[in-house]
């Protein structure tokens, strides 16, 4: 492994994405779990500084707990000190407005009245769907040899499925990918498209990236919104547009928030997972072989893969009292900030934690968090993981990496930007 | 022993009734819900780890009043 691990605690700094773009981060996370496992890192320039957890029962234990480990101050490692003035579009930050970033109890409100579309039984009945345009995505690189896996592949399905719900045509597919690409992977010189090319790779950038994205988001959504209003359909805006949480119909600004959250939820975190699935697939050729000689192993290898990839790489919560957690004191007002990545290989829960084994069992992994926040859209990335699997090794069972994976400079999503692929065309 | 599923909370993943089939079913309507009064000696466990898994953490004992 490139880069030494670290021999001090003060060397450890997980606001900084190096690490995690080089693939590296588990290092860190390994170091932390045997030597300091409730870690203080302090923020660097405007930030403010978190208690970081990589032990899987200390995130259970904040998870359990969301009215003391609040969600409504942000949700990422990144919160300013000192706030900035609002820009030209109000406050971005969202804290407090979606889903994601609420406390009980507006967020079970909020959440029920969508969360039987999210359902097991919800989601079985749309297999054949899914598997119908995972088909036509295979069909789209059948007739070459090699491909771009996350930009022709794994990007696909997961933005075909989101964007179906909400009722969004396929024109506007690719901008809605655009727009993720810029408000999550903001901090990516390759995203930063709308900055000159020599500000790339600073923070100014990174903010105007996320503004832009942000910004061009809602003006799409608030057109979606618009139409809707006079002309409903059958699709998640139209439904949000006619509900109403204690009696109250949902404002338009809070329709657009549910709409910001439902799209870059939807189509980021499972491009990744099975962008990871793949190439870890492609680094473990023992349980590979073991896999497609038995596709009916496929539910647990899916499993397997959320847990060794953790594709959402971290949540930060906010204390409202003092806490202790593993004997540490956390005062009320400081923030914690839970490494998935790191839970799910804590050597406490899971024996022989970072070896890759698509039959482990138990696997009762934190890859979709637990609790009051549980990811509203497990069920659909566990079965798009599966479909895909299924229909990509019967189709091209020799698929291989064709290059490394280009990796997206983020310490929050865990993300696979470019990912080069061969295989025998056919199918 | 009582056992309480918070229907607000439960969002039918199922994984109580895998746990202890004794003591939860999950509903057509994908909540789940708890088919005994006192749960038997012998599915304490089980609900322990029914309360451990859920993913919504919708379960827990009810405290004697």
């Amino acid at each position: 492994m490139p880069g030494a691990l670290p021999l001090t605690l003060d060397q450890i700094d997980l606001f900084d994405p190096t690490p995690f773009e080089m693939g590296e981060a588990h290092a860190l996370f390994t170091y932390l779990r045997n030597n300091k496992p409730v870690f203080w890192n302090e923020g660097p320039e405007n930030l403010v500084g978190t208690w970081n957890l990589t032990k899987f029962e200390d995130v259970v234990f904040v998870s359990r707990q969301p009215e003391t480990f609040i969600s409504s101050t942000g949700i990422t490692q990144m919160k300013l000190r000192m706030p900035e003035p609002e820009g030209l579009f109000g406050d971005t930050s969202g804290n407090g407005k979606m889903l994601i970033t609420m406390d009980p109890p507006r967020h079970v409100r909020l959440r029920r009245l969508v969360n039987k579309g999210f359902t097991p039984r919800a989601v079985a009945a749309m297999e054949a769907h899914i598997r119908e345009i995972t088909t036509e995505i295979l069909d789209g690189i059948a007739d070459r040899r090699s491909c771009d896996f996350v930009l022709e592949v794994s990007s696909q399905l997961p933005l075909a499925v989101i964007c179906g719900m909400m009722g969004l045509e396929k024109k506007d597919w690719p901008l809605m990918f655009e727009l993720t690409n810029k408000v999550l992977g903001a901090g990516d010189p390759e995203y930063q498209t709308d900055v000159p090319e020599e500000q790339r790779g600073s923070r100014e950038a990174a903010n105007m990236t996320g503004a832009m994205g942000f910004m061009q988001m809602f003006s799409f959504f608030g057109q979606q919104l618009q139409k809707r209003r006079v002309d409903p359909e059958n699709d998640l805006i139209s439904l949000l547009c006619g509900s109403e949480v204690d009696g109250e119909a949902l404002t338009d600004e809070e329709i657009l928030w549910f709409c910001f959250l439902l799209i870059l939820a939807g189509n980021e975190t499972t491009r990744n997972g099975i962008s990871a699935g793949l190439i870890t697939l492609c680094q473990n050729p023992a349980e590979r072989e073991r896999l497609q000689k038995d596709l009916s192993l496929m539910p647990s290898a899916v499993e397997e893969i959320l847990r060794y990839t953790s594709p959402v790489t971290h949540m930060a919560r906010e204390a409202t009292r003092d806490v202790e957690i593993r004997g540490q004191l956390i005062r009320a007002g400081e923030r914690v900030t839970m490494w998935y990545p790191s839970v799910n290989r804590d050597e406490d829960i899971f024996p022989d934690s970072q070896r890759f084994d698509i039959t482990r069992t138990p696997n009762d992994h934190l890859a979709f968090g637990i609790g009051e926040h549980f990811c509203l859209g497990a069920g659909f990335a566990r079965l798009e993981l599966r479909v895909m699997f299924e229909e990509l090794f019967r189709r091209f069972p020799d698929i291989d990496m064709d290059g490394p994976a280009e990796r997206l400079r983020s310490t929050f999503i865990g993300g696979i930007k470019h990912l080069p692929v061969r295989y025998t065309p056919k199918g | 022993m009582k056992v309480r599923v918070n229907e607000d909370m439960c969002e039918g993943h199922g994984k109580c009734q895998a746990a202890a089939p004794g003591v939860f079913r999950l509903r057509d309507d994908d909540v789940s819900e708890v088919i005994v009064d006192e749960v038997p000696a012998a599915d304490v466990e089980k609900v322990e780890r029914a309360i451990r898994l859920c993913p919504r953490q919708a379960i827990a004992w009810v405290k004697p009043a």
